[in-house]
């Protein structure tokens, strides 16, 4: 393991973006950082707000109409390498918001998050649970670890 | 004989000085988890995380595109901080008082200053994605004021470190010119062979005031809670380095670890009388002087909100006041 | 105080926050309108978090409109269910049994002692305060264990359906005995925190006199819930429910308005929630947990009210045939954003997103009747 991955693996800056949801996933994902009691910094896992610092980007919540552009400006502020995890059913496939009645889609979701940027891991869960945050970030650690 | 001796001054200098530094940069993770992660009950990272690896990891990320109106001269910055942190500590060594305008006071906090307007400039050039740049769908409903100015979080910021500048650091500086008034001179090598040949000045009533003051003085410039008004997480974020990524953040990293060490050999070496030089058991006290000052600001920041500008004023004048007050004992 | 009046109309310049923003975790626009970094003016727009929840409930049957209002806040998830299934059975006429009621309340409350945690936990936090927010946030810990044992999820649990709660909700002895034992970890942790809070002089210098919302503002702007009771009017709206006749408690109230009173009057309505849920494991009667002996029918437009832990929530739809019509809903946020834009005037900027937060945002909650119109 070169000092590249070494150091990779010591330093995770995770930042999060909500995109509408209900905030259950979202303050999981705080409560898994900031509760002693899951301590995500015992991994080296950082909370961080601003993209310039960030490595993860975590993405919760159908992506609301509102919500594309600035999603889409805080991925292309993120320096690469940069990978995507997201978190909760709304982001893997638009939850119970993406669809109206039967098979009608609903106007103001553009999500789920694959359609407006790529996504390397997804987080099952609704509400996502705070083992499964840190389980989620901490399996996209070889892909970080061999980006270039 | 003559030559000789210059080079083996410079080898010295620039041992001690990679010496400090590699010491410097555990200091933000020993502050981080022996600190903060005790008092908040968790494990916390590891101690070479904050200080080197994520410095490290920063070098290999993409140098992006800084969104900045000058980007060359905003990431010129940090370096040009780096330099003036690592000459403050060549100055500090005692190979350096051969050179007298180096190593006097008046230069020291000539360096300091350069460091606080960095941070002017710095929050002044940044234009993050986060606040104006954030890309919002409707600018003009209910808009009270139509023609309102647009500000970034940084312009804010860059306010801020401006008025740090004309009272926010004044405690830190009347804390340095204390010992003059004890050595009579504003040379370091005068107040190292006073302290030398008379006791530590700290162990005075009037260095012991202006120690206290010192600190104060010294949690304001690092920026550290309570005082880190210019990048207070509830309003401007990371306000003056918002916008640095990559290497430049790598060395914004370094600089923060490394400028509480020098800070600490400054105390070293105006309150104790010991400069940092690899060649005496000396460089020892001037460690456990910079641990000792990562402890207690780690405990002060675990237990203080960040202060807003009606807390400050009166924090500022108080310590001014104490610094006055050392000074005035000092002198008689 | 009656009114607070600006230092000078003089708007020097203009800071934008969000919409992604650390003190604000949810999605909303603030701008703030500054002169020498006093906030003049602070507006807030929300919408961007719209979803169309009650559009999508529209024409649903009942039980699954019911389940999607719990979607509608991770926060308060089970108030909302609670409240549209109590919809439905005030027009409907479904008789809950009183174990059922009991449960309820013991949810109710226990989101109330959760939801109560999160703000003081996300107060220290804007305050820059990371050891505070650590220890609620741990404390917070042990009320999410209860809550996803009695639910079986941490955040959505799905806890009432129609004619009273779901079984597997239904409380055990040693489920009870758990809760008990937990209760007193609680308060006895809380006790210990607001003590510690109270008496820190740095943090108390930096919270009282900021974000005053003063009375007579606090009503003519329509405020409820502990916003409002943090201004010194007793109006809550549990004293008028039903479901709490049984018990025993106090409306608390807090003389001030500003974050200090906002954030003891938590606590202290934390303290009131801890006994509600104490006489309700000593008297919890025995019997069924759900009446399913009831007939659907057509009705007119139901309404209901209820106390959630942000304010007052309304929910209020009618029958066609099992299905909902005409859904409406109204969270306590809604009404609390004038008082958020008043709080900020004339405080620090680095105060001002404190001032918002003391109002207890959740624009999840609140941006569902926004029409979008799309270009």
């Amino acid at each position: 393991m070169g000092i590249k991955s070494f150091s990779r693996a010591r330093a995770i800056h995770v930042m999060l973006v909500y995109t509408g949801g209900c905030n259950g996933c979202d303050i999981e994902i705080v409560n898994s950082i900031l509760s002693p009691r899951f301590d995500a910094e015992q991994y080296n896992v950082y909370l961080t707000w601003n993209p310039r610092e960030a490595d993860v980007l975590v993405v919760t919540g159908p992506v609301t109409y509102h919500n594309r552009k600035p999603l889409e400006a805080i991925y292309e502020a993120i320096p690469n390498p940069k990978l995507v995890v997201a978190a909760g059913s709304c982001a893997l496939m638009g939850g119970v918001y993406k669809n109206c009645s039967a098979d009608i889609p609903s106007e103001e979701i553009e999500g789920p998050v694959e359609n407006i940027i790529p996504v390397n891991a997804k987080i099952p869960g609704c509400a996502v649970r705070p083992q499964d945050v840190l389980a989620g970030v901490v399996s996209l650690l070889p892909i970080l670890l061999d980006a270039d | 004989m003559f030559e000789n001796t210059v080079i083996y001054s410079i080898l010295a200098v620039i041992i001690t000085v990679l010496v400090c530094f590699v010491i410097s940069t555990l200091l933000p993770g020993i502050e981080r988890k022996y600190i903060h992660a005790r008092i908040q009950q968790r494990i916390g990272p590891i101690v070479i995380s904050p200080g080197i690896m994520a410095p490290i990891k920063f070098m290999f990320k993409e140098n992006v595109e800084v969104s900045s109106p000058v980007s060359g001269l905003y990431k010129s910055l940090p370096i040009i901080c780096f330099i003036v942190v690592l000459c403050i500590l060549v100055a500090l060594t005692p190979q350096a008082y051969q050179i007298p305008a180096l190593s006097s006071l008046v230069a020291i906090v000539g360096f300091l200053k350069v460091e606080e307007i960095c941070y002017v400039l710095m929050g002044a050039l940044s234009k993050s994605v986060m606040s104006v740049n954030m890309p919002f769908p409707d600018l003009i409903k209910g808009a009270t004021h139509l023609n309102a100015n647009r500000s970034f979080i940084e312009d804010i910021s860059a306010r801020r470190s401006l008025r740090m500048i004309t009272y926010g650091s004044f405690p830190l500086y009347l804390a340095l010119f204390a010992p003059i008034t004890a050595a009579g001179s504003i040379f370091l090598s005068d107040i190292v062979a006073y302290q030398q040949a008379n006791g530590p000045f700290l162990f005075t009533l009037s260095g012991a005031i202006a120690a206290i003051v010192f600190f104060i003085g010294y949690m304001i410039i690092l920026n550290e809670y309570p005082f880190s008004i210019i990048k207070a997480k509830s309003d401007v974020i990371e306000g003056p380095y918002m916008e640095y990524a990559s290497k430049y953040r790598a060395v914004v990293y370094l600089t923060r670890g490394f400028f509480m060490f020098v800070l600490g050999a400054i105390f070293s070496v105006l309150f104790i009388g010991v400069p940092p030089t690899i060649l005496s058991w000396g460089i020892l006290i001037n460690v456990a002087v910079a641990l000792i000052f990562v402890f207690m600001m780690g405990i002060f920041s675990a237990f203080s909100p960040v202060f807003t500008n009606r807390q400050l004023l009166p924090t500022i004048l108080g310590a001014t006041l104490l610094g006055i007050l050392a000074i005035v004992l000092g002198l008689l | 105080m009656d009114e607070k009046v600006p230092r000078s109309k003089i708007i020097e310049t203009e800071i934008p926050m969000g919409t992604v923003h650390p003190a604000a975790l949810e999605p909303y626009r603030v701008r703030f309108f500054v002169e020498d970094e006093i906030v003049q003016e602070a507006e807030i727009t929300i919408g961007v978090n719209h979803r169309g929840i009650e559009r999508i409930m529209e024409g649903l049957p009942v039980e699954k409109a019911n389940s999607l209002t719990e979607k509608i806040c991770g926060i308060c998830s089970n108030s909302h269910i609670w409240n549209s299934c109590r919809t439905a059975e005030i027009g409907l006429g479904i008789e809950i049994p009183e174990r059922a009621m009991y449960i309820r309340v013991i949810m109710g409350e226990l989101e109330r002692l959760h939801s109560h945690f999160l703000y003081l936990a996300h107060g220290c936090e804007v305050l820059s305060h990371e050891t505070f927010s650590m220890r609620v946030f741990y404390l917070r810990e042990i009320v999410m264990e209860l809550l996803a044992m009695i639910g079986g999820n941490r955040v959505q649990y799905g806890c009432s359906v129609l004619g009273g709660v779901r079984p597997r909700c239904d409380l055990d002895e040693a489920k009870l005995l758990r809760l008990k034992e937990d209760m007193d970890k609680v308060e006895e942790g809380l006790t210990d925190f607001a003590n510690r809070f109270t008496s820190d002089s740095i943090v108390m210098s930096r919270i009282s006199g900021i974000g005053v919302l003063p009375q007579k503002q606090a009503i003519k702007l329509a405020v409820t819930g502990p916003t409002l009771r943090a201004t010194g009017v007793a109006r809550d709206l549990r004293t008028t429910m039903f479901e709490y006749d049984d018990f025993d408690y106090n409306v608390v109230t807090q003389p001030d308005g500003d974050v200090k009173s906002n954030l003891l009057m938590r606590a202290l309505e934390s303290f009131e929630s801890i006994k509600i849920i104490r006489q309700a494991i000593a008297n919890i009667p025995e019997g069924k947990v759900i009446n399913r002996d009831w007939e659907m029918f057509d009705t007119d437009i139901i309404e209901s009210y209820i106390e959630v832990p942000r304010g007052t929530l309304y929910h209020s739809y009618a029958l066609e045939s099992g299905r909902v019509r005409h859904s409406i809903i109204r969270t306590p946020s809604m009404s609390n954003i004038g008082a958020m834009q008043y709080a900020c005037i004339g405080d620090q900027l680095t105060d001002a997103q404190l001032c918002i937060v003391q109002c207890d945002p959740c624009f999840t909650c609140s941006d569902r009747a926004i029409e979008v119109i799309r270009r």
